[in-house]
């Protein structure tokens, strides 16, 4: 039995997510292989791995959606199949899952019905995801964006102790993924959000930690902030003397710059400035969690 | 904050917002059935010997257009699943079977709606011109028509859910779901084809036989698809 991976201490949720020698896929042919772990924290963490890693079928599973091959998820020592321990998590697919042949204001019910909760609930959300205008508008007729604004509204129709959110920022404009992240990142202070994304940036913005998936194992579990790129980079914005910069690769507005830590920018800027160069901004380029996915 | 989910809930029943979904789904399958089964029976009144006539075609094609008013039950079922709102309601722990056979109840009522309308209307009509209500055609109604309608708008139904979920998925009339209604209309056609065909003191133990036989073929599938409709039958292929 691989060693489960244990992260955090208890907080304010009760809840304790583990998984414990997860085998599971589809048609008999494993996707996912020996996942062991246990999440004790409130927090986020993210889930990364490249295409066909496992990340949904991870999901699935947890959520109790498909049935394991081997091994067990349970929530407080409590098995997922439990009707109560369904009741303590939020499932949001990559897909919208959005009922055709409703209106927003009908399918949000239809999902409230079903999760216990009321019309002052639907309404609520309406309100909270800014989707008010569209209560009336066919699910078939809103555009990717709206739709995928109107599935996350369900996730809020009823609070849960685990939030399971398989790309839930996919498809939406930069502005409202941001108040989308923001309105997960709230929730995340006493719950445990488990929560994919490809994008690395956004998984280092509101991630606490890291599970990276490759080839359906769990390769990495480890808390974002003790990790440290490969390669110490930072961008340097000039205002003036762009001309007299070393030579350097252009990223955007910044030119980047290797380093060997974070002690050697004071001296980099030295150098700029006796050459004559005015920086205006000095940004860490490098992102962890990029190395997971390095060849 | 206590846990919401601390004490058991009972789930609550989906069929009426199913049979409600259905009907959208399948809105156009279920007029054109309905309607050409009305139009069908006025025919049928027109001819030079109605009685006969209306007798011998009007319970063998109201199966027929019964299966094809019915298709309300696969399409949701097919839709639901590949947006991934099957999943969802397995996540808040309704059972999968629960699901399927919703969707079998859904495709049961909409036949029931062409079946009634075609039935109430049409021996309406028979009546109101005068023709009798023969004991060969209330047998043929109640040993024929009725067992044949479920079960071919069920074989329909049952097959096209089997197939779209076994299968890789693909849109337009190849799909499982394009063909589906030659599958429920196919029955009803043969049986058709092989009374006109047979001796006409023959014709009721056919048409019954062929009705109850295939009642109970639909009946045996049914029971298998328990079997191979597991879990993951119901995920969302994307």
């Amino acid at each position: 039995m691989p060693t489960a991976l244990r992260m955090g201490t208890p907080g304010s949720s009760a809840a304790v997510v583990a998984c414990r020698e997860l085998s599971a896929g589809y048609r008999g042919t494993p996707v996912l292989e020996e996942i062991s772990f246990e999440i004790r924290e409130p927090a986020i963490y993210v889930v990364l791995g490249p295409n066909g890693a496992g990340k949904t079928t991870l999901f699935r599973t947890l959520a109790g959606i498909l049935n394991p091959y081997h091994g067990a998820v349970t929530i407080d020592g409590r098995s997922i199949e439990e009707q109560a321990t369904k009741d303590r998590l939020h499932f949001l697919s990559h897909i919208d899952g959005l009922p055709d042949g409703l209106r927003v204001v009908e399918a949000l019910r239809l999902y409230g019905t079903v999760e216990g909760a009321d019309e002052e609930d639907v309404e609520r959300v309406l309100g909270l995801l800014e989707i008010e205008p569209l209560r009336r508008r066919f699910v078939s007729e809103l555009s990717a964006g709206q739709k995928k604004r109107v599935a996350i509204a369900r996730i809020f129709l009823r609070e849960r102790d685990v939030y399971l959110l398989d790309e839930p920022t996919a498809n939406l404009d930069p502005k409202v993924a941001g108040e989308i992240r923001d309105l997960i990142l709230r929730r995340s202070r006493d719950r445990i959000v488990l929560y994919s994304s490809h994008n690395l940036f956004e998984a280092r913005e509101i991630g606490t930690y890291v599970l990276a998936l490759n080839s359906g194992r769990l390769t990495l579990f480890r808390r974002i902030s003790e990790m440290t790129p490969a390669k110490y980079v930072v961008g340097i914005r000039v205002v003036a003397g762009e001309e007299n910069l070393p030579s350097s690769i252009k990223k955007g507005d910044y030119f980047l710059y290797e380093l060997p830590g974070p002690e050697a920018v004071a001296g980099l800027l030295k150098e700029l400035e006796g050459k004559g160069v005015q920086v205006r901004e000095v940004k860490e380029m490098g992102n962890p969690l990029e190395d997971l996915f390095a060849t | 904050m206590a846990p919401v989910g601390s004490s058991q809930r009972k789930l609550p029943s989906l069929m009426r917002v199913t049979l409600r979904r259905g009907a959208v789904a399948g809105r156009f399958y279920l007029v054109i059935g309905v309607v050409v089964s009305l139009i069908l029976a006025i025919v049928l009144l027109r001819t030079a010997h109605a009685t006969t006539e209306f007798a011998s075609v009007f319970p063998l094609e109201i199966p027929l257009f019964a299966s094809l008013g019915a298709m309300g039950g696969l399409l949701l079922f097919v839709n639901d699943r590949s947006k991934g709102v099957l999943e969802y309601f397995i996540s808040y722990g309704v059972r999968p079977q629960t699901l399927y056979v919703n969707s079998l109840l859904v495709t049961v009522s909409l036949s029931s709606i062409v079946l009634g309308s075609a039935l109430a209307v049409g021996l309406a009509a028979y009546i109101a011109t005068g023709n009798p209500l023969t004991s060969g055609l209330e047998n043929s109604l109640l040993g024929y028509t009725i067992p044949m309608t479920y079960a071919s708008a069920l074989f329909a139904s049952i097959c096209g859910i089997i197939w779209s979920a076994l299968s890789t998925p693909r849109t337009g009339v190849n799909s499982p779901v394009g063909l589906a209604p030659v599958l429920g209309i196919a029955p009803p056609i043969l049986v058709l084809v092989v009374a006109e065909a047979v001796d006409k003191a023959a014709y009721y133990d056919v048409t019954v036989g062929a009705s109850l036989g295939f009642l109970a073929l639909v009946v045996l599938l049914l029971v298998a698809s328990s079997r191979l409709m597991d879990r993951e039958r119901y995920l969302s292929p994307m």
